[in-house]
């Protein structure tokens, strides 16, 4: 086994290799993934403009066939055409994906910069509040709250929102305490800035920027566990195409059509993989301007 | 595969009868052939037999507890309880605690002779006391499918001495001896239903079965250890005494694949519920056992007093709109059959062929029907409308409970195809909670349920379609359906003097209620069995499936 030594001149050759750009310094994975989103964008608007067939029309004549010409991504067991359920379940896939991201964000942001800001009693709360939560797996708390409320989009959306909100929470309380101590908000206080003011205009928009790229990561990872809950059959109800739902129904035939896991195992890894991609780009970006 | 085709009485049949069991046996057989639902084996297993051992079996489904009305607990307490009787392959019932019996002229009192010198595993005697202890606690609400069985038949019971129990019913009840040999009527020691809990006694009841309930591992497995005094096989057994494995740890793997892939992987010896995708490769490795569930098949009930199945002529319609076969042998990969019955199951005796071919797929007339219905307009999606109200169906079934993965994807396949004639069918999969807290049990929660009701024989017909009214309720007719009239029919064939004469009428029944297309068939319910070719012997009974390890052995 070789012995590998870092030296000084080994960072730059691999930052020249990952910096490798198109369009003026865009990173190429940057355009790559802007170009996977755009596709994925375009099937949740508009499904019809990349596929002209039914994603529920059956034909049990065509059970089960392999990915062809015909058929890019195979048939399921009904002989619905795999290609076409992809399509149109990323509206379903995105939005549980937004969704849930947007609604642990709402709430990160809520307890994050009450614990920042609110004094030492409750950040102590807040803290204690989310050590415990932070004791129960994401998956486990959305499994909990799937079976007491059913499968559904909004229940996806809710479960995975809940689950991931502590994490967001104690990442937003830590950039408003940094932010909180920062000579720039010191300064503001020292003009004769109003608490609120000051709250608005320097706190909250230096504390969240971060958190954009960080918006974009918890899309792709929204969508990876909402899947990981269908799988366990806690997602969508059949025989709707959301991307879990379609894992779910496909682990019964995985010994014998491997297309009906992996198509939609793919979709998932590709947009996540770009909304992940874009997510460091953009954050790249950010810190680089940060005053 | 052997067909296993039970009956109720052990009374000679007419040759009309024969002729059609013949007939029903060679149709089985052939659908069975085709299904592929023969037992094969791909290595020879010809070693020296071993006695000892731990058998190894994954099971799908596990319940609350052992003992209990459903089938799946049915399975578990199958292990540790005795019945008075059991059913055999060829459809007569043989002794098992009771020895022999005989019935009074009027039909009314039977009398059981049990096996001497019995005693529960904890020691308590099984006299005929106990057997009538037994009676007066399923009574008692101790078990509600027993009552939906025989509560409307049973009168009274007594030990007339130790080995000599009366019981006596209140009508003649032509199935009775086929309905003691399922697995919720095994007897269970009346000093633990005494001094025990009901949570204990549900949990690991007192038996005087081959095995015991040992440690239950919730979410994995329970351990069923071997009564060493075990002397009251049934006659229908392999052997007498107790069984050949020292325990057999029944595991709970829910996940089809995961399921299969421990009996591949050699993880366990044998699984039940051998997922359709598998069972050709199944069949071509192991040994594998399918049973055809008597009873009512997996089928849709549709709601009769509330929303659009109240008009008889949308549920016909609905009927003809798909084309059930197709939609079945496609999301079963032709292992599961279809059943256009939807009362009663092929495998039961007095099954009425002619009613599986009342509503083949025709879409002209359930187009025709619909029309006459008023439902004459149709949205911008092809649904069907009649005042502006689309003709929107929401059934409701109990995902991974009552209805398989496959079963699932029945319905769905459904559900496109009646789109045709303006139906828009929504799917509801229930959880097993959901379902059996009765959340889905008022006509306002439903449109169609999917269920089955398993029994050996067709007095089934009472238990779903009994009249529920407010004064007696009959919460397993889940069709709402009333009828007086055909009520009347059912009655007379379970109270008939013979075999012959309750088929007839319970054909006769089935008729009446498929000209009403109350229930839509879809398909049977089955139980089936893979197992590794180097243990042997393990069978599933022939009332509604139970598999049975009593017999079951290691070969080197």
């Amino acid at each position: 086994m070789s012995t590998t030594t870092f030296t000084p001149g080994k960072p730059e050759v691999t930052a020249r290799t990952f910096t490798a750009s198109l369009l003026g310094g865009v990173p190429v994975a940057a355009v790559i993934s802007t170009v996977v989103l755009a596709f994925f964008v375009i099937a949740a608007l508009a499904p019809r403009l990349l596929t002209g067939a039914d994603p529920l029309a059956i034909d049990l004549g065509a059970a089960l066939q392999a990915p062809s010409s015909d058929h890019w991504f195979g048939t399921d067991q009904s002989g619905r055409d795999l290609y076409t359920r992809v399509v149109y379940g990323t509206r379903e896939s995105l939005l549980i994906g937004l969704g849930a991201t947007g609604l642990a964000i709402g709430i990160a942001a809520v307890l994050g910069v009450t614990a920042g800001l609110g004094g030492r009693f409750a950040d102590g709360l807040i803290n204690r509040g989310l050590e415990v939560l932070f004791a129960f797996p994401v998956l486990l708390l959305a499994m909990l709250f799937v079976t007491i409320y059913g499968p559904s989009v909004t229940t996806q959306i809710v479960a995975v929102g809940l689950g991931t909100a502590p994490g967001y929470a104690r990442m937003i309380r830590g950039q408003v305490l940094a932010v909180r101590n920062s000579g720039y908000v010191e300064a503001a206080h020292g003009l004769g800035h109003s608490r609120w003011q000051v709250l608005r205009q320097h706190v909250f928009p230096n504390a969240m920027r971060p958190l954009i790229a960080v918006v974009t990561l918890g899309v792709g990872q929204s969508i990876v566990w909402a899947s990981g809950l269908a799988f366990l059959g806690l997602g969508v109800a059949p025989p709707s195409p959301e991307w879990g739902a379609l894992l779910d129904a496909g682990r019964m035939f995985i010994t014998k059509a491997w297309w009906l896991e992996v198509m939609p195992g793919l979709a998932i890894v590709a947009l996540a993989l770009a909304a992940t991609s874009l997510g460091r780009h953009l954050q790249t970006k950010l810190e680089g301007s940060q005053p | 595969m052997k067909n296993r085709q039970p009956a109720y009485q052990p009374t000679s049949r007419s040759k009309a009868v024969k002729a059609g069991a013949v007939a029903s046996a060679a149709a089985l057989s052939l659908l069975l052939a085709a299904c592929g639902g023969q037992t094969t084996s791909a290595e020879a297993g010809t070693g020296e037999k071993v006695d000892g051992g731990t058998i190894r079996y994954a099971h799908l489904q596990e319940p609350a507890c052992v003992y209990g009305g459903w089938i799946q607990q049915a399975f578990l307490s199958r292990q540790v309880l005795d019945s008075l009787v059991s059913q055999t392959e060829d459809g007569s019932i043989v002794a098992w605690l009771a020895e022999k019996w005989k019935v009074s002229e009027d039909q009314l009192t039977w009398t059981f002779t049990l096996k001497p010198g019995l005693e529960f595993t904890d020691g308590t005697p099984l006299d005929a006391q106990a057997v009538s202890d037994n009676f007066e606690f399923w009574q008692g609400g101790g078990n509600g499918t027993v009552q939906a069985h025989i509560g409307d038949y049973y009168s009274s019971s007594r030990a007339i001495d130790a080995t000599t129990l009366e019981v006596k019913l209140s009508e003649p009840f032509a199935p009775f001896l086929s309905a003691l040999s399922q697995g919720y009527f095994g007897i269970q020691s009346p000093t633990a239903l005494e001094s025990r809990s009901e949570a204990e006694n549900c949990e690991s009841p007192i038996g005087s079965g081959p095995f015991t309930v040992g440690e239950w591992k919730r979410g994995q497995s329970i351990t069923f250890n071997r009564n060493d005094a075990y002397n009251s096989a049934p006659q229908n057994a392999k052997h007498q005494g107790p069984a050949y494995v020292d325990s057999v740890v029944w595991s709970f793997i829910q996940d089809n694949t995961s399921r299969f892939g421990s009996l591949a992987s050699g993880e366990s010896d044998a699984i039940g519920e051998v997922p359709t995708v598998d069972f050709d490769t199944a069949k071509a490795q192991f040994d594998v056992q399918q049973f055809l569930t008597p009873g009512r098949p997996v089928t849709l009930s549709l709601n009769t007093v509330e929303g659009p199945f109240t008009d008889v002529k949308v549920r016909q319609a609905f009927a003809y709109s798909a084309d059930r076969k197709a939609v079945v042998d496609s999301a079963f990969l032709g292992v599961v059959p279809f059943e256009g019955n939807g009362t009663v199951s092929s495998s039961t005796p007095g099954y009425n062929p002619d009613v599986a071919a009342d509503y083949p797929f025709d879409v002209e007339k359930a187009n025709v029907l619909l029309d006459e219905a008023g439902w004459t307009e149709r949205s911008a999606e092809g649904t069907r409308t009649k005042d502006g109200k689309e003709l929107e169906i929401k059934i409701v079934f109990g995902l991974n409970s009552i209805v398989t993965a496959e079963g699932a994807t029945a319905l769905q396949n459904l559900q496109e195809q009646v789109k045709a004639t303006g139906f828009k069918v929504t799917l509801v999969p229930a959880t097993q909670a959901e379902l059996f807290s009765g959340q889905f049990s008022t006509p306002d929660s439903y449109d169609a349920q999917l269920g089955y009701w398993t029994s050996p024989h067709a007095g089934i017909l009472y238990i779903n379609f009994r009249q529920n009214t407010e004064k007696k309720p009959n919460p397993a007719n889940t069709t709402f359906y009333n009828n007086a009239k055909i009520e009347d029919v059912i009655l007379k064939a379970n109270s008939a003097k013979t075999t012959a004469e309750a088929n007839k009428l319970y054909g006769e029944a089935q008729q009446l209620l498929s000209d009403e297309a109350v229930a839509v068939g879809l398909y049977t319910q089955t139980s089936s069995v893979a197992s590794n070719p180097k243990v042997k012997d393990i069978w599933l009974e022939a009332s509604q499936g139970e598999p049975v390890f009593h017999d079951a052995y290691f070969t080197e």
